[in-house]
């Protein structure tokens, strides 16, 4: 699995591509937190990736549980049908704030 | 008595009249055969006003047409039906009034139709209403007098309109006693069908931590529940309320039950379950009716609750502290939306009772009177069930249903209930108990039978989590899924092996850990086995949804796409297998 941060408009997009699973889940985490931990907006990018796990979408929701206690938006973007797929089997499709651009994000 | 009849006119008419009116007047009374009464009137008509020939006919199809019910002379017509509006009998019911057509040839208003269809040769006509309290049903008509120029006269029509106005009072009586018998007879059936109703019901829990009751607020319900147990210890159960109340609800609530009933038996999963009910209901179900219900498996060895809500109240969840909660229907209604039994069907919540119990109400429970004015309401209900928590399952809805049924005001409502008790919670289950397990139904399976699709034995490291999905992947394909479900089934497996990873062998990367998959025709059998430390599958967490944290979700992911997941039973220090099973339709 691939990682790729970059800045855009004064958010952080964070892009994965590849498999999240337990094994490159330990980056993923580790990626989104640092990204959190910048106090700017962060937009995970799923557009890329094949396969997600719970360990993965466990990632997900603590980013986003640390950017809500710190007030920053976190924003799921260009969420793949694989991971789309899981999240609405863990009905986390309703909790994450899921957007189809960097635009639409950057608009909420 | 035919003698005296032919005798009209010859100085006795008052008591011959008398005569033909008290026998006609017998003959409706004592038949259950109208037909054979019409028959004799029309005869009896005929002859004592001397006529040729005569006819009887009645307003039939929503009053759209009179049809021939009996006639009497040469030309037999019974069958034909005109148009109600048609010819002089048409005239005649429409007005209410008698009419006589001296001369046919003289009369624009004969309808030549019949004599058309007859080859009957019609000169003369008499004709007077069967009606009664200024509503006729029918016609009396007389042709061609017997004597002189064949034609008649005023004086006949007078004659037939007596005698008509009897016949017509004869009749409606006993057209009124058929009916009566009619209306006993669908009592009788409605009573015979509330019968097999109640038949699929279950009659007794026989020692189950469920039980269940329904009381009907008419003969017939629109509510039903279910349980029974399965051959490895689980109880399946539901409780609904069929849209509606009278015999259209009966039908639906037979067809719903019975559907869950036998699919149950192939599908563990609630909510595809009620998926495939609802594609069923859609298909075939009329007038808009639809179904609100409850489904669930409830495992008493775990205290472990499934349940799939369409549209149903929400039912209560009570923890051993007296905490209420609701579970939400998440869903619409089966029947409504066919587009909705998507491949995972309907949301299915999962609930660890853990010494706890559970309540499902239709609605007739939460909005049933117990006063003048004053409903039960969900308060009633826990105030009910609180103080009598210490009793069985079967003492406290007891409660519930008679403090509405006995409340002395007549059901609005049919009234469901159904309940589930757990065991001690789990901290408080002994070893012992813990242990006697049900018998494995799967264990019975033989696999022998099965094809194995493929297998692999790897080491217990995260790196070769890829390797086992793409052997589950093109497994799945060759067992026949279709490709947007495969990843739920790789999903399923990872999860699986994860758990291995991290919790049986504590993240240690050196065990081994084993896939199978086996196909047996119409379902896919995934097997993950270890050589770990045996895990006891009652202290396996899942994860409570409402509780958004990490972690926590791999087990609810896995019961969440297949059909069943379980852990099979293994000799001590044999390491773990954990069974999946998904059912390829």
């Amino acid at each position: 699995m691939k990682t790729k941060i970059r800045e855009e408009n004064g958010a952080l997009i964070v892009s994965f591509e590849g498999d999240v699973d337990l094994q490159s889940s330990p980056d993923t985490r580790k990626a989104l937190l640092d990204a959190v931990g910048q106090g700017k907006a962060v937009f995970a990018d799923l557009s890329g990736v094949g396969y997600i796990d719970s360990s993965g979408v466990a990632s997900l929701v603590e980013a986003f549980q640390k950017a809500k206690s710190q007030n920053n938006k976190f924003i799921l973007i260009s969420v793949s049908e694989n991971a789309r797929r899981v999240l609405e089997l863990a009905r986390l499709d309703k909790v994450f704030t899921i957007c189809d651009s960097i635009s639409d994000a950057l608009d909420t | 008595m035919n003698e005296t009849l032919s005798n009209q006119k010859t100085g006795e008419t008052t008591a011959d009249i008398l005569t033909l009116l008290a026998e006609m007047g017998q003959q409706f009374a004592a038949t259950h055969d109208i037909g054979s009464a019409l028959n004799y009137a029309i005869e009896h008509i005929a002859r004592y006003v001397g006529a040729e020939g005569g006819s009887l006919f009645m307003l039939e199809d929503d009053d759209s047409h009179l049809c021939c019910r009996a006639c009497y002379g040469e030309v037999d017509i019974v069958g034909v039906c005109i148009n109600a509006d048609q010819g002089i009998v048409g005239h005649c019911v429409e007005t209410l009034s008698s009419e006589i057509v001296r001369d046919v040839k003289t009369d624009h208003r004969f309808h030549k139709g019949v004599d058309e269809q007859s080859g009957f040769v019609t000169r003369s006509i008499l004709c007077a209403p069967l009606s009664v309290k200024g509503e006729s049903f029918g016609a009396i008509e007389l042709i061609n007098k017997c004597s002189g120029d064949n034609l008649f006269d005023t004086a006949d029509l007078t004659l037939l309109s007596t005698l008509a106005n009897s016949a017509a009072l004869a009749i409606a009586n006993a057209r009124m006693a058929e009916k009566l018998v009619e209306q006993e007879r669908l009592a009788r059936e409605l009573e015979l069908a509330a019968e097999i109703q109640r038949s699929l019901l279950p009659d007794g829990n026989e020692g189950l931590p469920v039980w269940g009751a329904n009381i009907p607020a008419r003969t017939v319900s629109g509510d039903f529940f279910d349980y029974f147990e399965m051959d490895d210890g689980r109880i399946v159960f539901n409780l609904g309320d069929v849209s509606g109340k009278g015999m259209n609800a009966a039908l639906l609530m037979a067809k719903t039950i019975s559907l869950f009933r036998c699919l149950s038996k192939s599908i563990e999963h609630p909510g595809r379950l009620l998926g495939l009910i609802n594609t069923e209901i859609c298909d075939t179900s009329t007038r808009g009716m639809f179904v609100t219900m409850v489904g669930g498996i409830y495992d008493p060895a775990t205290g472990r609750l499934r349940i799939s809500n369409a549209g149903h109240e929400p039912p209560l969840v009570r923890d051993v502290h007296g905490n209420y909660r609701s579970l939400p229907a998440e869903a619409p209604p089966l029947g409504i939306d066919p587009d909705l039994t998507a491949k995972n069907g309907f949301p299915v919540a999962n609930v660890d009772l853990d010494g706890g119990s559970f309540y499902l109400f239709t609605d007739g429970v939460t909005e049933g009177y117990v006063g003048e004015g004053e409903m039960l309401g969900s308060d009633g209900v826990l105030k009910i069930i609180d103080g009598s928590i210490a009793e069985d399952i079967s003492v406290q809805l007891q409660r519930i249903v008679s403090i509405i049924s006995e409340s002395g005001i007549a059901l609005r409502d049919d009234l469901t209930v159904l309940g589930i008790s757990d065991g001690p919670p789990k901290a408080c289950r002994s070893e012992t108990m813990r242990k006697i397990s049900p018998p494995d139904k799967l264990v019975t399976k033989d696999m022998k039978k099965c094809d194995i699709l493929a297998s692999i034995k790897t080491c217990s490291s995260p790196d070769r989590l890829k390797l086992i999905r793409n052997v589950v992947h093109d497994g799945a394909a060759i067992a026949g899924f279709a490709r947007d479900i495969i990843p739920d089934i790789v999903l399923a497996v990872d999860e699986a092996c994860q758990n291995v990873i991290r919790h049986a062998y504590d993240g240690r990367t050196d065990g081994e850990i084993e896939v199978a998959l086996y196909s047996d025709g119409g379902s896919l059998i995934i097997e993950i086995s270890d050589q770990a430390p045996h895990i006891d599958p009652a202290t396996i967490k899942h994860r409570d949804l409402d509780d958004i944290r990490p972690g926590g979700l791999g087990t609810y992911l896995m019961e969440e796409t297949m059909d069943l997941v379980q852990y099979r039973p293994v000799a001590e220090n044999k390491g773990n297998i954990l069974r999946m099973v998904k059912t390829i339709f």
